[in-house]
């Protein structure tokens, strides 16, 4: 009646059948699991200056105004982290309007956390780990600057999602010409 | 020779009743594909993760569930993009976004998370941005190694064409 391999595929596809649902079932049901972070962000100063740092690709980065920010982060995320978490991508973006550019976000700042242990944040008086400038040259009529810390989690399997953790107003001031 | 006689007993008509239903398999894969791309706006929906650059998030043979959409990109998000001279799509994170009031263009410019510089580099020469009309889609769900035969297959180009030998002779000679 049945050969084996007829067997071996009947076996095969109802195992396959299962780790799909098992797959859409953790998928859907890990960002339901409650986790309560804490977070705080604060912002010491924001200093700018002409020309640095400089970027190989970007000839125009000699001339622009870059952005150096002074911050404090205070966060505890070891409650996100869940049997199906695989690593949290935390990173501060700053969001700012420019005159003909309605939205700019740079991303200034990240970190990969991998185990519990690395999950509290404590930075004291640290500086952007990535070049703030405008589209164009200057800061000039740039308004509405935001500094938000957001946490991807990264799953062992499932879902991709972003959580806005805290958020801060900032103003991004114009280089002061050398003396 | 038992193969011919198998062959003479099923008659023509048989024969012809399984080479329909292989391409009717063949081509119901290839509705549901093109219907997925549609759906998601993205004109390959699964890829499979081929280099180590965005470790330790995504390994090599993770496979990536991507959704384009018509929306404009935000950072933070992993994206999956295809510079035109380039063969290869690349899976990286945004890490600026600029978007022109006037034309609604985005420049976009991205980064792998195990790399220690931004990805200006792996761009065509010269250009420092790359666009929203670049990127294929943006990673909404992953299955770890679930794509490694993918790569296993592409590395040794043999085990490709045996497998799918074996599984036209195996259709052409199963009996439901």
């Amino acid at each position: 009646m049945y050969n084996l391999l007829q067997r071996l595929s009947g076996v095969l596809s109802f195992a396959v059948s299962v780790l799909m649902a098992l797959t859409v079932l953790i998928a859907v049901t890990t960002p339901l699991i409650p986790s309560s972070p804490t977070h705080a962000v604060a912002l010491h100063g924001v200093k700018t200056t002409t020309g640095r740092p400089m970027d190989p690709f970007d000839k125009t980065s000699r001339a622009a105004e870059h952005a150096r920010l002074t911050f404090d982060v205070d966060a505890d995320l070891t409650s996100m982290f869940n049997w199906n978490t695989k690593l949290l991508f935390a990173y501060i973006a700053v969001e700012f309007e420019a005159p003909g550019f309605e939205t700019n976000k740079v991303v200034i700042w990240d970190r990969i956390i991998r185990n519990p242990r690395q999950a509290k944040l404590r930075l004291r008086r640290h500086h952007n780990k990535y070049s703030l400038r405008n589209f164009g040259l200057t800061f000039e009529g740039v308004e509405a600057a935001n500094l938000t810390l957001y946490i991807n989690p990264v799953p062992y399997l499932g879902l991709m999602y972003d959580r806005p953790m805290h958020s801060i107003p900032l103003t991004l001031p114009r280089a002061t010409p050398a003396a | 020779m038992e193969l011919v006689a198998q062959f003479r007993k099923c008659g023509p008509r048989a024969l012809l009743l399984q080479g329909l239903t292989f391409i009717s398999v063949l081509t119901s894969a290839f509705m549901i594909w093109k219907g997925l791309s549609l759906f998601t706006n993205s004109e390959s929906p699964v890829v499979v993760v081929l280099s180590g650059s965005m470790e330790p998030a995504y390994h090599r043979g993770d496979i990536l569930f991507l959704h384009n959409g018509y929306s404009p990109i935000e950072v933070g998000e992993v994206v999956v993009y295809k510079i035109d001279d380039k063969p290869i799509p690349i899976v990286h994170r945004v890490m600026k976004v600029h978007t022109e009031t006037a034309t609604g263009r985005q420049y976009l410019l991205t980064k792998g998370d195990n790399n220690n510089a931004d990805d200006r580099g792996l761009y065509n020469p010269g250009q420092l941005w790359i666009q929203r009309d670049e990127i294929i889609g943006r990673v909404k769900g992953f299955v770890p190694y679930a794509g490694m035969g993918t790569i296993w297959m592409n590395e040794y180009p043999q085990l490709k064409t045996g497998l799918l030998g074996a599984l036209c002779v195996l259709s052409l000679f199963s009996n439901d």
